[in-house]
Parts: C-alpha cells; structure tokens; sequence
C-alpha cells in the first residue's frame, strides 16, 4: 500500500487540533447497548502519544551499533482532564472509580485521527480496541481535575496490529474503515 | 454574537445601570451616570487547547460618577455622609457583578462560547480621577470586570 502524503502545502505544519484521540466504549447492555464516543483533549493545553520504546543495542567488533525496536507501549496522557458538564467519558471513568471496578477500565476503543493525513471523507486513522484509561488522581485547586493515562492496546480485534483505516469525518459519528489488506 | 451587546443585556440586570443613564465608552458625565469602557483584550493571555479550542479573557470596565460634597464626617446618630453613601451605592455593583458568578449568571456568549468565571479584578471601586470642571464636581468611581470564556469556534470536533 502506498504511503499516503500530508495533505498540507509544502512548509505548512499540521496544527495539534488535527491529531485527535477518540474513546469509545459500549453503555447498556444486550440489545439497549450502545457505542459511545468523546474526543480527547477538552482543556487539555498539550498531550503527546508516548511511545515509550523498547530497544536493544549491540555492537560489533567494528563499532558499529545496531538498534533494534522490540516493542512500543503507546501511552498518552491527558492532564488536565477536567470535570466538565457534559463529558460522558468523565462521568464514566468517576463511575469507575467509585466502584473500584479494575477489571472495567480495560474496557475501551481508542482511535486515532490524523486530519492531516489522507483527504476530505477519507482522514486517516487507527483504531486500537480492548486499551485502558486510568484516572491518575482527582482533585486540584480552584477546578476538580482527574488527570488520565490512555494506554494503547495495539491490537485491533485480535490482529495483534492496530486497525489501520480512515474515518469519512471529523465528528462523533464517523465510521471507520478498515484498509483492504493486501 | 457581539458581545458589547451581551454585556449591556447583561448589566442591564443590575438595577444600578439598569435605573440609571448607562453610556457606551463616550458619556456625558452627570451624577449617577454609568459608564461601560471597552478595553483591548490582549491575546497574549489567550490558552489553546489541543482540541482547538480557546481560554480567552473579555474585561472592561464601568465607570460610576458621582457628585462628590466636602463635608467633614460627622459623628452622629442617624447622619449619612453622601460620599460614603455613593461609595456604597458603586459596591453593589461589585457585589452584584460577583453574586452572578457565583450563580453562574453570565452574559450570552452565544453558543460557541461558554463562560467560566465572571469577576471584578478588585473587592471595592477605585477612585479614578475627579473631575472638577463640572458642576457638581464628579468623583469618577471604576469597576474593572474580567470574564473568562472557552471559544470553541475553532474546534474541528463537536
């Protein structure tokens, strides 16, 4: 498959806006389940993927090193995250942790969106199901923040590779569609 | 949505500029007139967030004049000076201006923006200038008004 290029002018850099981290995760149950979705990022005035890499290096009797990537843990952490009216994510994840329900914080599909990938209808993205989002702390000075950590999964529905695709638009109800691969 | 005029809706609540003459930036100064006056809102201290949207701050500031006597205080029972009366009369505005925010009372924005905080940068008018060309002579009492509000116009995502 053909890398796709920016879609930016020559010299033009992508503005953060156009990096976006999507939840989703499923409320309700049986045939009243439904899928749900928040962007990331609400107040947030700076967040990056850490990819936190683990290499190893060797070296021959030359000198020359050789570095290999073994495996990433994307993480990507949202501080502040603020409680804020409106955020079902938040009201979801408070939920969460007054019940102390560990086993459910795993529970999420984390998409991610480069607007400045791909054209109009067809924005690239990746889709991770099966990632986690920790509240870190809650608390603050004159606002109550809960800072998160979204971690990547890396997996998309058992591939052991993220879901590579497109969204047909930069709003909750995109669809996402998966590459043909081959 | 203009949001001079949402502030005059706004401040048209207040009964002291709502029963009194109120002047946008130019008056003619006159005992109890308002005056509302613009200022330049610096974008320096505006904050972007990562989803594209904006802290920003809208200030301005009400000018209150009054007539001023000069009248020694008195200690007695039942006796009002009128400088401190009016002094009194300009603070309800700072009360009543700091009671919306804690009822979360704002200007309307307009639906791209929401309002976080509404406040007078201080707790008690400050005395900006007499004006003594004029008869009554006018004390020029000012009201400096902060509002912070998220500008959402510039998100991708809603």
């Amino acid at each position: 498959m053909a890398i796709s290029q920016f879609n930016l002018q020559a010299g033009q850099y992508a503005q953060r806006k156009e990096l976006i981290t999507v939840a989703e995760w499923t409320e309700g149950t049986g045939s009243e389940a439904t899928q749900v979705r928040e962007i990331l990022g609400t107040r947030t005035e700076s967040s990056s993927i850490e990819y936190n890499n683990d290499t190893s290096t060797t070296t021959d009797i030359r000198g020359i090193n050789y570095t290999d990537l073994n495996k990433t843990q994307p993480q990507q952490t949202f501080d502040p995250f603020l409680v804020l009216g409106g955020s079902k994510l938040g009201a979801k994840l408070n939920d969460l942790r007054r019940r102390n329900a560990l086993n459910e914080f795993n529970q999420f599909t984390i998409y991610v969106i480069t607007k400045y990938v791909g054209s109009a209808g067809a924005y690239e993205a990746e889709c991770h199901t099966g990632c986690s989002i920790f509240i870190t702390s809650l608390g603050g000075d004159t606002k109550v923040n809960m800072p998160i950590e979204v971690h990547l999964s890396n997996d998309y529905k058992g591939s052991g590779a993220p879901g590579l695709g497109t969204v047909d638009k930069i709003a909750s109800d995109f669809v996402f569609t998966p590459e043909v691969q081959g | 949505m203009d949001k001079n005029q949402a502030i005059i809706d706004f401040l048209f609540q207040c009964p002291q500029l709502r029963d009194n003459p109120t002047f946008f930036n130019f008056i003619n100064a006159k005992d109890n007139n308002k005056q509302i006056v613009t200022t330049s809102n610096d974008k320096i201290l505006d904050t972007s967030f990562i989803d594209g949207s904006v802290e920003k701050q809208f200030t301005f500031t009400i000018i209150d004049f009054k007539s001023i006597e000069y009248n020694a205080l008195v200690n007695q029972a039942g006796y009002e000076d009128e400088n401190m009366v009016d002094f009194l009369d300009t603070q309800a505005i700072i009360d009543w201006i700091n009671e919306q925010d804690n009822l979360r009372n704002y200007p309307n924005f307009g639906s791209d923006c929401i309002i976080d905080e509404m406040k007078t940068t201080n707790d008690n008018p400050s005395i900006a200038g007499v004006d003594s060309s004029v008869q009554p002579t006018l004390a020029k009492y000012s009201i400096n008004i902060q509002i912070k509000y998220i500008d959402n116009s510039k998100k991708l995502w809603y």
